[in-house]
C-alpha cells in the first residue's frame, strides 16, 4: 500500500479517536478539527519561523518535532480546559452545534490573522521524515500508544465513570462522580490528542490553512466513529482508517466515488446501527481470535484440518 | 449561665437529628409538590414515607438528594446547612439512594455498576493509573473484592460478570442497592425499592434492609406503597398528602390517625 495513504488512514484513525473520547461520556462535540488546526498550526508556525526547529532544510529535527507535539497539543488542551466548563454545560445537539461554532470561529481567526497567512496559509513546512514510510511508521507507534491508552482507560476509573455518565448521568452524579470534572477531562484528553495529530498532519501534508479545520472535517471525522462504532476504541480505529482510504480505493470508479463513498457511509449506520464494533461482536470474536493464535503458534489442529 | 449541660451529657442520636427537613416547599408551576414540609430523621432509624399517588414523596427525596431545587426551606444535615448543592458532593457527604424507576448503568457489567458506586475510594492519580502501577493494582483487586462482597450480600455474586441491562426486574433492585451500599452511605433513601416484588420477595427485602441497616450502622428512609410492610419495617412514619405532612409518628399512632384513614380512604361524611 501507499505509505502516504496509510499515513492519511492514521491520521484519520487518530482524530476518530479524539472524537471517540468526549462520546465515550455521552458528550458529542465536533470540536476535534479545530483542536487539529490549532495543533497544525503551532506546527506550521514554530518550524517555518524559528531555525532551530526548521533543521537543515532536507529534514528537521526528530526533537523538534516531538516538542512541537507537546506544545501543540498543550495549547489546544488549555483552549479546551478554558472553554470547556461552559460548553459542557450543554447537552446532546446543543453541544454539537457549540463545538461547530468553536471550530468556525478558530477557522475565520486563522483565515484573518496575517502571521498564519490568511487564505493561503503556511508553506514549505519542513519534514522531520524524509520518506512518507517514515511518517507512517512514527503515526502507527503514536497511534499504538493512544490505542493502548484508551484501552487501559476502560478499565480505570474514570472510564468507568465515563461509561455510567453516558449510560445515565443523573444517577453516576448520585453515586458521587463529578460528572462536570469527568466530563471536562475527556474533552481536554481529546483536545490534546487533537492537537498533537494536527502537528503531525502539517509535517506530512507540507502546508497548513484555514480550510482543514471546518465543518465539513467536524462530520467527517464524526462519520468514523458512526460508522465504526462508538462503544470499544477498536471502533473508531477501524472507522477512521477505512472512511480515510475508501475515497482513494475507489478512484478507479471516476466520479462515481464520491456516490459510492456517500453510499457506504449512509448504509454503515443503516446496517450496523451501533456501528461496525460493538462489545458483543467483539466477545463473539474473542474465541475466534485466540483460536486463530494458538493455531498459528501449532498447539491445535484447525477447524480445517480436521 | 453555670450549668450548661455538656454534649457528652446526652447521648448523640437524640441530640441533633441525622436529617432535618424545614418548612420544605417545592412548586412546579402552578402545582404545589411539597407544601411546608417539616420532619426529623434520627440517627439509625428505619424512616417510613408513605402517601398516595402524587403526594410529593418522590419530590422530597429528589429536594433532599438535591436534584430538585425547592422553592422554600431548607435541609439540614447533622443539624447544620448541607455545604453542598451537587448530588456527587451529598454523596461524598454520606447519602445515597435509589430510584423509583430503576436507574441502572445498562452497558456496564453488574460488577462494574458497584464499582462506579465505589469511585470516590478508587482514586489515583491518572498516570498510575494507565501504568498500572503495583499499588494500583492492589488497590483495584480490593475494591473487585469489595464489590463481589456487596454483591454477595444481596444474592448476585453469580451474576456479576453479565451485563446488568441483562438481569430481570428484582434483581437489578437489589443491584441498585449494592451500588448505593457502594457509596458507604450514612443515610440511605429508598423509592419503592419493593414495587413489583411479589409477598415473599417483598418479606426478603424487608429482612435486607434491615440487615444492612444494622451491619453499616445506616439511617433508612424509606417510600413504600405497601402499608403493612411499612407498619412491620419502619420505626416511625411520615404520611404526605397532596404535598403536605399530615401525621408523623410511630405505626401505631400513625394507624390511628383520622387524617391519614381520610388520606386512604376518603372522607365517611
Amino acid at each position: 500500500m501507499d505509505a502516504g495513504l496509510l499515513e492519511q488512514m492514521l491520521i484519520g484513525a487518530l482524530l476518530a479517536l479524539s472524537v471517540y473520547l468526549p462520546l465515550r461520556c455521552g458528550q458529542l462535540s465536533l470540536a476535534t478539527p479545530g483542536f487539529f488546526a490549532i495543533g497544525g498550526t503551532v506546527a506550521a508556525l514554530l518550524s517555518t519561523r524559528i531555525p532551530s526547529f526548521a533543521g537543515t532544510g532536507a529534514t528537521s529535527p526528530l526533537p523538534a518535532l516531538l516538542l512541537e507535539m507537546t506544545l501543540g497539543g498543550l495549547l489546544a488542551a488549555l483552549l479546551a480546559l478554558a472553554i470547556g466548563g461552559t460548553v459542557l454545560r450543554l447537552r446532546g445537539i446543543y453541544l454539537a452545534i457549540a463545538t461547530i461554532a468553536l471550530v468556525e470561529i478558530l477557522r475565520v481567526i486563522t483565515l484573518n490573522l496575517s502571521f498564519t497567512g490568511g487564505a493561503l496559509g503556511i508553506f514549505g513546512i519542513p519534514q522531520p521524515f524524509a520518506t512518507a514510510s517514515g511518517y507512517a511508521g512514527f503515526t502507527l507507534v503514536l497511534l499504538a500508544l493512544v490505542c493502548w491508552l484508551c484501552a487501559r482507560l476502560e478499565q480505570l476509573r474514570l472510564g468507568r465513570a465515563m461509561a455510567a455518565i453516558r449510560d445515565d448521568e443523573l444517577a453516576a452524579a448520585c453515586v458521587g462522580i463529578d460528572t462536570a470534572q469527568v466530563k471536562l477531562q475527556a474533552f481536554v484528553l481529546s483536545a490534546l490528542l487533537a492537537g498533537l495529530t494536527g502537528v503531525l498532519a502539517a509535517h506530512f501534508l507540507n502546508s497548513w490553512n484555514a480550510k482543514v479545520g471546518s465543518f465539513d472535517a467536524s462530520i467527517t471525522t464524526l462519520a468514523f466513529v458512526v460508522f465504526g462504532g462508538s462503544r470499544t476504541w477498536l471502533g473508531p480505529v477501524i472507522g477512521g482508517l477505512v472512511l480515510t482510504a475508501l475515497p482513494e480505493l475507489l478512484r478507479p470508479v471516476g466520479d462515481l466515488r464520491l456516490i459510492v463513498f456517500g453510499l457506504v457511509i449512509l448504509l454503515g449506520p443503516v446496517l450496523f446501527p451501533q456501528g461496525l464494533i460493538t462489545p458483543q461482536r467483539l466477545q463473539g470474536l474473542g474465541p475466534w481470535v485466540a483460536g486463530l493464535g494458538q493455531q498459528l503458534r501449532g498447539r491445535v489442529p484447525g477447524p480445517w484440518r480436521r | 449561665m453555670s450549668t450548661v449541660p455538656l454534649l457528652e451529657a446526652v447521648p448523640l442520636r437524640e441530640a441533633v437529628p441525622l436529617l432535618q427537613v424545614e418548612g420544605l416547599s417545592c412548586r412546579f408551576g402552578g402545582l404545589l409538590a411539597l407544601n411546608n414540609v417539616s420532619l426529623a430523621v434520627r440517627q439509625g432509624e428505619i424512616f417510613g414515607l408513605i402517601g398516595p399517588n402524587g403526594a410529593g414523596k418522590t419530590t422530597l427525596f429528589n429536594v433532599i438528594s438535591a436534584l430538585t431545587p425547592p422553592s422554600a426551606g431548607r435541609v439540614l444535615w447533622r443539624g447544620a446547612l448541607i455545604p453542598a448543592s451537587r448530588p456527587d458532593q451529598l454523596s461524598r457527604l454520606g447519602l445515597a439512594r435509589t430510584f423509583q424507576n430503576l436507574r441502572l448503568f445498562d452497558s456496564l457489567s453488574v460488577r462494574d455498576n458497584v464499582l462506579v458506586g465505589l469511585h470516590r475510594f478508587a482514586a489515583s492519580p491518572l498516570a498510575a493509573g494507565l501504568l498500572g502501577s503495583a499499588t494500583v493494582r492492589r488497590r483495584q483487586r480490593e475494591l473487585e473484592q469489595r464489590a463481589l462482597e456487596l454483591l454477595a450480600l444481596v444474592g448476585l455474586e453469580d451474576q456479576a460478570q453479565l451485563p446488568a441491562s441483562g438481569l430481570p426486574y428484582g434483581e437489578r433492585r437489589r443491584l441498585e442497592l449494592a451500588r448505593a451500599l457502594a457509596t458507604e452511605p450514612q443515610l440511605l433513601l429508598l423509592d419503592e425499592p419493593a414495587a413489583g416484588m411479589n409477598p415473599a420477595e417483598k418479606d426478603d427485602l424487608c429482612g435486607l434492609i434491615r440487615t444492612i441497616r444494622n451491619r453499616f450502622e445506616l439511617t433508612v428512609m424509606i417510600i413504600e406503597h405497601h402499608v403493612p410492610l411499612m407498619m412491620r419495617l419502619c420505626d416511625r412514619l411520615a404520611v404526605l398528602n397532596f404535598g403536605e405532612r399530615i401525621a408523623l409518628g410511630s405505626p401505631a399512632a400513625v394507624r390511628q390517625d383520622p387524617r391519614v384513614i381520610e388520606a386512604y380512604l376518603g372522607s365517611s361524611r
